[in-house]
């Protein structure tokens, strides 16, 4: 319980319900992660599914399942799905798999201080 | 061979390096390194650690950082810095050489003074008093000391509590005190040397002071005052010394039986013990021996027995109150007459439920550790059981059309990591050759469960639908995201009247590509993760293969490692396939396969490596390797 704590932040902001997700998501984590996702949707009924991903760490294959799943929660629930500042490694992964487009993140922006357009992810330690 | 040797010190140290720095081994250090420096028990070390830390409002694991880093540098001397640890570190000062006591005391510096006093009795069991000189007006002679900090737990003649006692002077409150007090006194000041006073009788003055006492008392010289201790030699002592223990462990009461009087005395504590209201009166002996479990009667008896022996009884039983279990400890002694008869009981009662509690529930979590541990074994035994039926891994390269294939299985090292990697090699009824690897996201039983399913699923599909890369992750995206379970793969389809390669990939790191000693990673065409879109499009592309020509499909432990570049080993893998091309080995596929280590030891990897015949066509002889057949 205390590792879903830390792993996930869920707030609602209008009619988005913005889950925030924290440090390392893998599969330690992700099942009790995945169902509190699924339990919060059910509750808040959103019309909007905003997953910030700007104080994740470290995504395994079961840490980019748990974004899998709640991209498929949301579409059950007839909510938009989106996810948010992912930094440069993982948007980079994300891109490995292909999910850039279907997490509305294509020509994404990295979560860095100044933020500015990329048209490809910037490998880490990039000059940018 | 040295480099991971070098490689696993390395994170020994690392590891050591951190739970150097956990909280929680700090504060249990620090504990048990003060507990053999003071005598004490590790767990009123620990206790100290957390008031002291609360009382400075820090975090415990400062606090003892700060301890260890104390007490661990310093051989015995004090140079300045924590009084407080000094005096708990060393409870009784040697009588050697002291510090030369100052004679100008000024006002501020004396305040401190009192502050740091009161911070060392805060900490140090007993009862202690520390007192500043006060001087006749022409600063010579000392008239009378004032208090300026006492220990919280001492109640001194007249009743007053520790708070009360400050600010004092000794010739106001305490005018009886005799003659050979002041005189010690004074001698410390003075001399700088500690002494010992008494015992000898005190009569109190006040009418809440009791008749008569008899008093000892131990002066230190410490800065620009005294330190006293004082021990009283009857039998309030005895009781005021059982009440500052009772404080101090916690969790205990007190009580005492007059057998002369008939009078019986319980502390609060004890009525919180046995839930009982103050209001109604100590329980009888009766009373107390009808909470008892019926199992524990027989210790009861024996105790008692050798407590008539006149022994002291030292009795832990259990206790029945309100349906609830309570387990207790209890010290018994008596005053006893000329003969041996005891005229008065004097009991302390611990209440250890919560410890038993405490213990039985980590009995409890260590038979689920063990049988969680059991669940893993097994589950790892039935995962590499189910990955040698669905997925027998050749032991040496085998021949497909044009094409000699080697594969490598390496499982995760760790029992429950255990997953879903998986491939494909073998030729379809239009005659091409289907290659593949993947990755299930997920590791255990389920995971290899759903390889199996992929598996079988694009085994039967290239026998009765269709060898087209694109449309059998297509398939299988379908069959993932019906399971609710995401994978990688790439899947690649040679065929030899071409001699071209066709592949497409489902978010799976690109296959890498040798030629004449140069490798490069291939480029990708478009395809999501299985699993993830209910219906997903993937692109195809092609590569034409030469004689010799190199593939090495992979899951992404051979170059990943958990944190770090996401391609730490990349490198490594291209600096073996461009050496190996060259290299004119008649086993180039058995070499490579031998030099590749996986990145990730916490990761399954698989490793599907394809070399082109140099002279293609059935009726060509095999310039690769040994005859296989």
């Amino acid at each position: 319980m205390e590792e879903l704590m830390q792993a996930l932040s869920i707030n609602r902001e209008g009619k988005a319900l913005v889950l925030s997700l924290h440090g390392e998501v893998d599969f330690l984590n992700a099942a009790s992660v995945t169902e509190a996702i699924a339990a919060a949707l059910a509750q808040a009924r959103p019309a909007r599914v905003r997953v910030d991903l700007s104080e994740v760490t470290f995504l395994d294959s079961s840490g980019i399942g748990v974004l899998v799943s709640a991209m498929r929660a949301a579409t059950d629930a007839s909510a938009s799905f989106q996810v948010e500042r992912p930094d440069a490694a993982i948007l980079d992964q994300l891109n490995g798999v292909g999910l850039t487009e279907a997490f509305g993140l294509a020509g994404a922006q990295v979560s860095t201080p100044v933020e500015e357009p990329v048209d490809r992810a910037p490998a880490v330690g990039e000059d940018r | 061979m040295e480099q991971d040797y070098r490689q696993r010190l390395a994170e020994i140290d690392a590891a050591v390096a951190r739970a150097r720095l956990d909280p929680v081994m700090l504060v249990e250090r620090a504990a048990a390194l003060l507990a053999g420096r003071v005598g004490c028990r590790v767990d009123e070390t620990h206790a100290y650690l957390l008031r002291r830390a609360a009382k400075q409002g820090r975090a415990v694991a400062e606090v003892a950082g700060e301890v260890l880093a104390t007490v661990e540098s310093r051989a015995g001397g004090s140079h300045g810095g924590d009084l407080a640890l000094d005096e708990l570190v060393r409870p009784h000062p040697q009588p050697a050489p002291r510090r030369r006591p100052r004679r100008s005391t000024g006002a501020a510096g004396a305040g401190a003074w009192g502050a740091m006093m009161q911070q060392v009795f805060d900490g140090l069991p007993g009862n202690h008093l520390a007192m500043l000189p006060v001087r006749n007006d022409d600063g010579g002679e000392i008239v009378d000391f004032r208090i300026v900090a006492v220990s919280p737990e001492t109640v001194d003649f007249s009743g007053r509590a520790a708070g009360q006692m400050v600010g004092l002077t000794m010739t106001q409150s305490y005018p009886a005190l005799p003659d050979e007090l002041w005189q010690a006194w004074r001698g410390a000041v003075a001399d700088g040397q500690p002494r010992e006073v008494g015992p000898m009788p005190y009569t109190g003055a006040g009418d809440r002071s009791p008749a008569d006492v008899v008093i000892s008392a131990r002066i230190q010289p410490v800065g620009p005052g005294l330190m006293a201790t004082w021990v009283r030699h009857d039998e309030q002592t005895r009781l005021a010394e059982r009440i500052a223990q009772i404080e101090r462990l916690g969790n205990l009461g007190w009580g005492e039986a007059d057998l002369v009087s008939g009078h019986n005395t319980w502390s609060q504590e004890l009525y919180r013990i046995y839930e009982r209201d103050p209001a109604l009166g100590p329980l009888t002996g009766e009373e107390q021996d009808a909470l008892l479990l019926a199992e524990d009667e027989p210790v009861r008896r024996q105790a008692a027995e050798a407590f008539g022996r006149g022994e002291t009884m030292d009795l832990t039983y259990r206790i029945r109150i309100g349906g609830r279990i309570k387990h207790l400890r209890t010290v018994l002694d008596a005053v006893r007459d000329v003969h041996g008869r005891p005229i008065k009981f004097y009991g302390i009662t611990q209440d250890l439920t919560a410890q038993e509690t405490n213990r039985a529930r980590l009995t409890e979590v260590e038979a689920l550790l063990r049988e969680h541990q059991r669940e893993l074994a097994a589950e790892h035994a039935l995962t590499a059981q189910l990955q040698q039926i669905v997925l027998p891994v050749p032991a040496e390269p085998f021949d497909l059309p044009h094409l000699r294939v080697a594969v490598r299985y390496l499982p995760a090292e760790e029992a429950s990591r255990v997953g879903g990697d998986w491939f494909h090699a073998d030729t379809t009824d239009d005659g091409s050759v289907v290659l593949a690897v993947g990755d299930v996201a997920g590791h255990g039983i389920h995971a290899a469960t759903v390889m199996a399913q992929l598996r079988h699923l694009l085994a039967g599909l290239t026998v009765t639908a269709t060898s087209d890369p694109a449309e059998l992750l297509d398939h299988l995206n379908r069959l993932l995201y019906r399971v609710g379970m995401t994978a990688t793969a790439v899947v690649a389809r040679y065929e030899p009247h071409t001699r071209v390669i066709r592949w497409a990939q489902a978010g799976h790191p690109a296959p890498l590509h040798t030629r004449a000693g140069t490798t490069a990673r291939l480029q990708r065409p478009r395809g999501v993760l299985l699993g993830a879109l209910p219906t997903a499009r993937y692109d195809t592309a092609t590569l034409p293969l030469h004689p010799g020509d190199l593939l090495l499909f992979y899951t992404d432990g051979l170059i990943e490692r958990r944190h770090g570049p996401a391609d730490a080993g990349l490198a490594e893998v291209i600096a073996a396939l461009n050496d190996i091309s060259t290299s004119g080995s008649h086993e180039p596929l058995a070499n490579l396969l031998a030099r590749l280590r996986r990145a990730n030891a916490d990761d399954d990897t698989c490793i599907l490596a394809v070399r082109h015949h140099r002279f293609p066509g059935p009726a060509q002889p095999r310039q690769d390797g040994h005859g296989h057949a």
